[in-house]
């Protein structure tokens, strides 16, 4: 009887778990949303339709976005094919250097290339050349080395679980190279290249730092969102472009799921050879050294800005524009978004494995709810969730303090990771539940001492994804920071508003180098862990 | 004397009708096999056994007691899985002691509950392997360590469910007779699920044949051969057999 009488707890604990994570997703997920959706009146529709560039901002935005995801595209599957399938050295060294970008605000992007192309320019200074960058060719450059990285990473991951064999076939049954391409090649990649044309594309078309820094006049729909927003506080006209700016989002989140292979191999039963014929060495070298030379160039100018006294006009070196930039309350808001990011990680990870473990272990409604909550704040764009969180939550406690901050960049963030650990939790064995209800040990153990050890990798991982993009976020952020709770990101944009651009440089430096450090400090404890 | 005694038991899903009510007892210290085709419905009986799972009605008794409703921890019962369960990130000692090591009464005897566990180990031949983890070990071994954490708790029935299936033939027929050794030394009453015939000929006193959810022969091996109960049992069980032991001739006469 005693026994019985645990099990009822038990059952009642997992319960309510349940429904505490699926009042919190109700809250911070669907209510806001509605809140905007709500917010939306027909003045503010007339007013956007019949303004005299709306036609202009829509296509400016579909023409620079389009584009750029398909120069991307191009760019990621390329030097995915060059680390991937052919045997070239420093491998390692080169996927460090492409995936750095990931670690600054896209809004860093714009300005790395003022400081290169723009008119005072290191690089225009320094052959002389026309400054043009402003405009469409800034636009999709700088979106191009924003998102390429996240492109990468997909690509590289998908060929990972290409198999070898179907190509060995080919060979001995004489197959043409051109027919391997188009039999083998195409069909296996059609899905994945869907899925990360849709991805991108919402990333790019949702970004408002690259078009804001560099657009110059070439105005886009995340642009005019963000203006009406910040500059003029008009939320009707703002919920109305958010809602069109959930429009490819939503698309992307639907093509996505209809696109996911049912039953998705989780082997190999032979990986690539890498090629190595010379003249594909020769070339995978040199494209991957020019995009390392793209990735890190802006990154040195950076660099250059805030460690010389007053670029071009006094070159010698200097530490006084960091102190003069962390003297100015930067230093605070440095602080805050460590804080912001140490707590949208830890509260991050317990969110995500938590309703993880729920629908990947448990069968039930509310675990498929749990699930579909977690993976729809895909679909949600930063400034959307943003923009419906001040509509939501303006009048309640939480506004103004860093916990709202924490509660938008948790949510926003939060389908990577929890998709990271679902997988890792669903690919373990099935039967474990059952050996622990018969060797008599309750779930909490189980969950404490075989589970958790047993992602401990993925988890780190989780950690880190969390931290990372809240220390550079400027998107959900941007329309709930104050002076009290700003994090360090959104003063990029008021010191280049400023002209105080050795400042800005600084700012993406600073979170350049704690992101760094969060990738090595979690290389070393995977690496710990790993035997 | 009877050890497990199970009446009417039914299992339905909707419409669909998993188990037939199922009658059958399993005496003490009985090695019984329940042999089928996938889809008999021969790991659902075990998962309501153990209390996995619950019957949609009918009774299962153990020692007289009724035992239906308990949960899985509290019957004495063990199981163990075709594909092992064992617990990734520890190592086989950790295995085998942690069920025991977590348990409250044990906060004080740790050393003595590391012992036992060691002692396990041993005895299933796995001492050079106390501190592997279970990705370093053969299928083989890991069931062997799959078995020491069950044994450890002291049951006294151990359910299989199809655990060799995924091992290759040495490893089989040296296993069997481990598990045979265990049953002489505890003398535990074990149900083993399996759908090879050959299996459940060479390890059972008694075996039950299923089929769509119904019990078609409970008997000894030996009954079953003589007396097959009606075409399925002797084309599925007898026939197969047969195959097995002429193909083997074949070579032997050579």
């Amino acid at each position: 009887m005693k026994m019985t009488a645990t099990k009822y707890t038990n059952f009642n604990k997992t319960d309510l778990t349940k429904i505490l994570l699926s009042i919190m997703f109700i809250i911070f997920v669907f209510l806001p949303l509605f809140n905007m959706f709500m917010n939306i009146d027909i003045d503010s529709i007339n007013k956007v339709i019949h303004s005299a560039n709306f036609k202009t901002v829509i296509m400016n935005s579909l023409f620079s976005t389009t584009l750029a995801t398909i120069i991307t595209i191009i760019i990621a599957y390329g030097l995915a094919l060059c680390t991937e399938r052919v045997n070239i050295k420093y491998k390692s060294i080169f996927s460090v250097i492409f995936l750095i970008p990931m670690l600054i605000p896209s809004i860093s992007h714009g300005m790395g290339l003022i400081f290169l192309f723009g008119n005072n320019g290191i690089l225009t200074n320094l052959f002389n050349l026309k400054s043009g960058i402003y405009g469409l060719k800034g636009i999709i450059l700088g979106s191009v080395i924003y998102t390429f990285p996240i492109a990468y990473l997909m690509f590289v991951d998908i060929m990972k679980y290409q198999d070898a064999s179907s190509y060995e076939a080919a060979e001995v049954l004489n197959i043409p190279k051109w027919n391997q391409f188009t039999q083998i090649t195409v069909p296996y990649f059609r899905r994945p290249f869907i899925s990360v044309f849709f991805a991108i594309f919402s990333m790019i078309i949702t970004d408002y730092g690259v078009p804001l820094m560099i657009g110059g006049r070439y105005t886009t729909l995340s642009v005019v969102m963000y203006q009406e927003v910040i500059g003029r506080l008009n939320f009707g006209i703002g919920s109305v472009y958010g809602v069109i700016l959930l429009v490819p989002a939503v698309i992307a989140f639907i093509a996505d799921i209809l696109n996911k292979d049912k039953g998705s191999i989780n082997f190999v039963n032979k990986p690539f050879e890498p090629d190595n014929t010379k003249w594909k060495k020769i070339l995978s070298y040199l494209f991957c050294v020019f995009i390392s030379m793209v990735t890190l160039i802006p990154i040195f100018s950076f660099v250059i800005l805030a460690f010389v006294k007053k670029y071009p006009f006094d070159m010698s070196l200097t530490l006084d524009n960091i102190s003069k930039t962390l003297n100015i309350h930067t230093g605070e808001y440095l602080l805050n978004s460590i804080i912001i990011a140490l707590l949208v990680a830890t509260i991050g990870v317990i969110i995500a494995f938590l309703s993880a473990y729920m629908s990947a272990r448990m069968v039930s409604k509310t675990s498929r709810f749990l699930h579909l909550s977690a993976i729809t704040s895909n679909a949600i764009p930063g400034v959307v969730l943003g923009l419906s969180y001040v509509l939501t939550f303006k009048r309640s406690f939480i506004y103004g303090t860093i916990a709202i901050l924490i509660m938008v960049n948790t949510i926003h963030f939060i389908a990577s990771p929890y998709l990271m650990i679902y997988n890792s939790l669903s690919k373990l064995n099935k039967n474990l539940e059952s050996v622990g209800l018969t060797l008599g040990i309750n779930r909490i153990y189980m969950i404490r001492d075989i589970f958790i050890p047993t992602c401990r990798k993925t988890i780190f991982e989780m950690f880190s994804y969390f931290f990372v993009n809240s220390m550079m976020t400027i998107s959900a952020v941007s329309f709930l920071a104050t002076t009290i709770n700003k994090p360090i990101s959104l003063m990029i944009t008021q010191f280049e508003a400023q002209m105080m651009l050795e400042c800005a440089a600084v700012v993406s430096l600073a979170i350049l180098f704690v992101n760094l450090l969060m990738k090595i400090v979690i290389h070393f404890l995977k690496r710990k862990f790993s035997r | 004397m009877v050890k497990l005694q199970i009446q009417d038991i039914e299992k339905k899903y909707g419409e669909k009708t998993i188990l037939n009510k199922v009658n059958f007892e399993v005496n003490e210290g009985e090695f019984l096999s329940i042999l089928g085709s996938s889809g008999c419905g021969k790991t659902t009986l075990l998962r309501i056994l153990i209390g996995l799972l619950n019957p949609t009605s009918g009774k299962v008794f153990k020692d007289g007691k009724d035992i239906t409703y308990l949960s899985p921890s509290e019957r004495g019962m063990g199981i163990v899985f075709q594909n092992y369960a064992l617990f990734e990130n520890m190592t086989v000692l950790g295995n085998v002691e942690y069920a025991l090591r977590i348990r409250k009464e044990n906060k004080n005897n740790k050393g003595e509950i590391r012992q036992k566990a060691i002692n396990m180990i041993e005895q299933m031949g796995l001492s050079k392997c106390m501190n592997k983890r279970p990705n370093e070990l053969s299928g083989g071994q890991q069931q062997r360590v799959a078995i020491a954490r069950t044994l450890i708790i002291n049951p006294d029935i151990i359910l299989f469910d199809e655990p060799m299936s995924a091992l290759d033939v040495d490893t089989r027929l040296s296993l069997r007779q481990e598990i045979k050794n265990i049953q002489k030394e505890y003398g535990t009453t074990m149900i083993y699920i399996t759908h090879d015939q050959e299996e459940a000929f060479a390890m059972s006193d008694r075996i039950m044949v299923m089929r769509e959810g119904s019990v078609l022969q409970l008997d000894t091996p030996e009954n079953i051969i003589k007396f097959p109960a009606g075409s399925y049992v002797e084309d599925f069980v007898i026939n197969n057999l047969k195959i097995k032991i002429e193909s083997l001739n074949k070579f032997v006469n050579i």
